[in-house]
Formats: C-alpha cells, sequence, structure tokens
C-alpha cells in the first residue's frame, strides 16, 4: 500500500503505461510516467475520471510548499477525485470492477491515539494525496484503499464524486460548529470553500446565511446558490466596525456562527466582532500564519474560536446530500480541462487567477 | 432591588469603600436601596481584593467599562444574613452565606439558556455603573446569597467567587481524569484554575509562570511540574519543549492562559496537542498577535471565559469535603479603616508574594 514507485507487476497487453501530472519545479507541471505501487489486499486501483484543482494545489506550484510541508523532490499533484474501479484486492468485498467511485484522499495509521479516537483527521502520520513526500492523483489511475473509496449512486455524476472533497471540508466544518436550524450563519469569503460551506450549512438547517466577498461576481454567485444576504467588503482593518453593523443587519438578528472561510486579520476580526456573545468563528481558511485579532473581547463574550483541518467521516453524508438534491454542487464547475500538457498548464493558470474561475475541473 | 441610593431606616449608618477618583479610595457613607421581597441585607464579614478592583483603581476603567462617577469597591465577599424580604424562604437572620455577584435579567435569551454570565444587561458589583461589596452592608437577590456550612470560613466563602472562575473554565473545557492540564501564570487565578483542574480528575498539571516565588506557591498547592518562563517571545520553542518534556508523552489536552497575553497564548497554542482547547482565562489585551493558523489546522480549539455560571454550590462543595484548600492562597490580611484600605490595595497592586488580599469586617 503506497502512493507510487514500484512498478506494477502484471503489465495487461495492450495496457497503456500510467501517466499523471507531476509537479517538478516551482511553476512547472510535467505529464509524465507515474508506477503504480502493487495492489495490496485492502486496495482498489481506480481509472481517474474526474479531478478537481485546489487551492493548495496551485499555492504547492506557486511555492512548493503549504505550512510546514515542502516539496523536496517531484510529486504528482491533485486530490480531490473519483473514478472507476479497475481491479480490486483479494480482501475488498465492498467494491467490484466498474464500480463508481469518490476517493477519500488522506489514509491515516489507525495505530495512535487521535486515530482511535475517530480523529483521524489530525494523524501525526497521514498520508495524504499530494501533500509531499506522498504522491497526488491527478493521473489515468491510481492505487488506494478501498475504503477510502465511496460508491457514487447512479443519479450522481463523476464530477459530482471529486466535489465531494471540497464539500467535506464544508461538512466537518458544519458538524464542528453545531449547524442546525437555529443558528444563523456567516460566511466570511465566497470562493469555492465559502460557497460550499454556504450550503452545507444550508443543507444542516441553518435557517439563516450571510455572506460577504471584495468580489462583486462571487457574492452575485453566492446570491444565486441561496444566500439570504450577501455584503461586500472590503481588506481595509479600519472598515471592520461599519461592515459589522452592515452584517448585523443582514443578517437581522445575531450570528450564531461564523465561518471564516479567507483565513485573514480582516476576515477574522470581522467574525469575532460580528459573532454574538456565547457564539462560534470557525477558521477554516488558511491565510497567515500569525495572526492579529481582537481575541480577548471574543474571549469575555464567550464567542469560541474552533479550528478546521480537512474532515473525518463525511463521504457518506456528502454523497447522500447530493443523492437528494439537497446540495447542488454542479453549479460551482465553472471550467473544464482534458488531461494533456497544455490543458493541464491552462487549467492550472485559470484556477489560479481566482475571480469567475471557482472549481477546475479536469475530465479524463 | 438595586445596589445603592436611599437611607435605610433602622441603625447605623452604612459605610463603602468607594472609588472617588483615580488612586483614590474613601471610606463613606453607602446607602442601602429599600429590601424588595426577593431581597436580604447581608453584613459582610469577608472581601477579597481582585486584579479588577485594582485596575478600576489605577485606571477608572476596564475594557469597555468606565468609572464616570465615585462607585464602591470589592465584589469577592461573605457575610451574615441580617434581615430577609417577604418572599424569601431559603435563608434566615445570622445565616452565613458566601455571594455570587452579578444579577442577570433573567428575560433575555442568554439567560434563559442558562448562559447568564454573558447576559448584556448584568449588574455586577464594581463593574461600573453597579456599587461593589466592600461594605458594611448590602443589599443583594437572596438566590444569590448561598448558605456555607459550619466547617467553612467566612473567608473562604469570599474565595468562592475567584474559584468560580476556575471551575467555569474547567467546566467549558471538559477538565476530567483523562485531561493533562497546562497552566499558564500562577497568580491567583492561574491557583484557584490548578486546585479546580485537580478537583475535576486532571491527572497531570504543570504550571508556568515567570516569578519563582509564585511557582513555589504552585508546588506546595499540588503541581506536578513547575516551569519558569520568560516574557521573551524569541523563547517559545524552548520553552514548548521543557513543558512538553515535564508533562510526558501524551502532551497536553487542555491550556489554561490565566495571565492573556501574546507570550502566554502563543505558548498555549504551541504547546497543546492536536484536538485540545486553550482556555483564555486571563484578560490581558484587546488585540493579540498569535500563531492563530497553525494552532487552527491541528484543531486546537480556543474557549473564551467570562466569569462564571452556576458555580458557588459545587464551590461550596469542594471546599466543604476538603477536596479544595483555598486558605493558603489568602496571604494578606486587613481591616476596614480608611489607612488599612489604602495600604489593602497597595499590596494587592504589588503582586509578587501577595496573592489574595483579605479584608475582615
Amino acid at each position: 500500500m503506497g502512493k507510487g514507485g514500484k512498478s506494477h507487476e502484471e503489465t495487461k497487453s495492450g495496457e497503456d503505461e500510467n501517466m499523471a501530472a507531476w509537479l517538478v519545479g516551482l511553476n512547472t507541471l510535467k505529464i509524465q510516467p507515474f508506477k503504480l505501487p502493487p495492489l495490496g489486499p485492502h486496495d482498489a486501483r481506480v481509472r481517474m475520471k474526474a479531478v478537481g484543482i485546489c487551492g493548495s494545489d496551485v499555492h504547492y506550484l506557486k511555492t512548493m510548499r503549504c505550512a510546514d510541508f515542502v516539496v523536496k523532490e517531484p510529486m504528482v499533484i491533485g486530490h480531490e477525485c473519483a473514478g472507476i474501479i479497475e481491479e480490486v484486492g483479494s480482501e475488498v468485498k465492498n467494491l467490484v470492477p466498474g464500480d463508481r467511485v469518490a476517493l477519500e484522499p488522506g489514509i491515516s495509521c489507525w495505530r495512535c491515539d487521535l486515530c482511535k479516537d475517530g480523529r483521524y483527521n489530525l494523524c501525526p502520520e497521514m498520508k495524504f494525496f499530494a501533500t509531499p513526500p506522498v504522491h497526488g492523483s491527478l493521473a489515468h489511475q491510481v492505487v488506494h484503499p478501498a475504503d477510502l473509496c465511496f460508491k457514487l449512486p447512479d443519479n450522481v455524476s463523476l464530477e459530482e464524486g471529486a466535489m465531494c472533497e471540497p464539500l467535506s471540508v464544508g461538512v466537518h466544518a458544519c458538524r464542528r460548529a453545531n449547524i442546525g436550524p437555529e443558528t444563523n450563519v456567516l460566511v466570511m469569503g465566497a470562493g469555492p470553500i465559502g460557497l460550499v460551506t454556504m450550503m452545507a450549512a444550508r443543507a444542516f438547517g441553518a435557517p439563516r446565511i450571510v455572506i460577504v466577498d471584495v468580489d462583486d461576481n462571487r457574492l452575485s454567485v453566492a446570491k444565486n446558490l441561496g444566500a439570504d444576504g450577501i455584503v461586500k467588503v472590503s481588506t481595509d482593518m479600519q472598515d471592520v466596525a461599519e461592515e459589522v453593523e452592515r452584517i448585523c443587519k443582514a443578517m437581522g438578528g445575531g450570528v450564531d456562527v461564523s465561518f471564516d472561510c479567507a483565513g485573514f486579520n480582516k476576515t477574522m476580526s470581522t467574525a469575532l466582532s460580528a459573532t454574538r456573545a456565547g457564539g462560534k468563528v470557525c477558521l477554516v481558511g488558511m491565510g497567515h500564519h500569525e495572526m492579529t485579532v481582537p481575541l480577548t473581547p471574543a474571549a469575555t463574550r464567550e464567542v469560541d474560536v474552533i479550528g478546521i483541518f480537512r474532515y473525518r467521516n463525511t463521504w457518506p453524508l456528502c454523497i447522500e446530500f447530493l443523492r437528494s438534491g439537497k446540495i447542488d454542487v454542479k453549479p460551482l464547475i465553472t471550467h473544464r480541462f482534458g488531461f494533456s500538457q497544455k490543458e493541464v498548464e491552462e487549467a492550472f493558470e485559470t484556477s489560479a487567477g481566482g475571480g469567475s474561475a471557482i472549481k477546475v475541473m479536469f475530465n479524463l
């Protein structure tokens, strides 16, 4: 079980060499061969069909690092993915070749106390697609544990399957924040994460959702996707007080939970000030390392700050939300590309450009 | 029901310690309000000085609260019931009681939810414009006066107030036999947090401070380990290492920042294990610069603590049973005279070996 390195032993006659998009250096992606590891008894070999680009993928491309993770040698990029089972290991009972599956990227150790406690997303030994040194999944095929491949119902497309990954971040945040029919929600940032968080919050029953952003287009997308109120904000710290006023007015009542899906001093400060006493602020977005925020006034109103890192046990719920139509992620997929050298480069440029590009999807 | 204004008909003139201006306390008459049907009149016997009292003395403000006119100081108190209102069933004159300072409105949704400590209309002893309780007598709602068992002194009754902050923090942080605890700061609040965490079952507690004497007090009060730290941000990685070594392999589950500075909060966020909690108890600076993102990326949550709710019965029981002993924290005692009031506040403001300064009236 691993993510790349050794040759796949049986080379079926006529089968193509597995190719993947490798991050080989700063701003440099190359489609190159990617040798699959041997199929373990609990693994599945998956033909990738849909892979989305995440902000973290772009960040690695642009800087070769993300927090403490550094790309020291070439690494396959991508982690938001879905595909079709080609082969299953000897002990796999839940899947057969031909099954359409969405993949949960991270393999945890299952021996440490965090894993055993169910908080496996925090496992210190986590092996996660495209977090160095683990190879990602923007490839023709990958090998992955079968228990991390979730079967898609007939009415959910492979692209929607790939969208389960960003949607999972929103779902995990809503669970940690206890979103329900009584929690008014504020979302800072109408980018892909802000938007899936908004949709997840609605699916969890949030009665009123206000979303803020600096960009008019993203705000109008948010409105079309069901936001009860949208507020245009600035990047200027001086504007916090006035923006808090406009937010509370748009909410019509207090803000019970704020999701900071951007993660900057400005957004966090606004969230802390806008949230009512006894409420929660979830820091979802990974902006700056050190932040300067009005922590004490928030603490004296018992506004708690909840940390969000990836997700755990979210695929079944995401799939059900998509199957039932409670959530529709299809409008978030704004750009599509095929899997060629030129298109891979163009796709990443598009995603990095932000603006009207929300989710850029590869169809393989 | 109120905290001052009209004269009380019978007996002596009531006197109190008033904050009349910057650094100026004066013992002056304090007219009690009429006794409402649900009120009691209490003769104060023990009143402790809190850091917030000292802060009001030195600056005439605290966060958004500003002392605009003379105000009676003090809020950590216990005394003896003198008179009860017509509807009071739970107390009789002669009862020894500890007082919970804050009157919630009981109409807003926070109060109705039980989170009355964050009621926006809270009337709290010595938070302007509400008068405090460093006085010979006060009038207070009977439901906020808690009877003390025979084996508890009135001074211990007064200590229920700071102890309540710690108990509330331990509840919000879910302290249990499985939570290793780190306490930043060995002042009065850090020390009551240490003893409360132990009472809640914490198996291992490490306390840090810049002051050797305070660390030795923490040691004597049962800390499993003490670590001397600096005020220098550069020292954080090294201090986190020493703290984690002292705590043991499992790590820190919950950290209480009882000081509330960038340094202590940054250390707390770095020292706490993934999935753990940091409680911000101490009210240091308004804006703080801290490594928030790395903490959030390990799902280390920050829990805010403001005063307490529903803590007096538990504090009294913990003291009664001996599970907690607060008596060692009372280091200095003063009587209720102009000179002693001034001296007491000076002593408390000085910190160091002065942990809890107590008035005996």
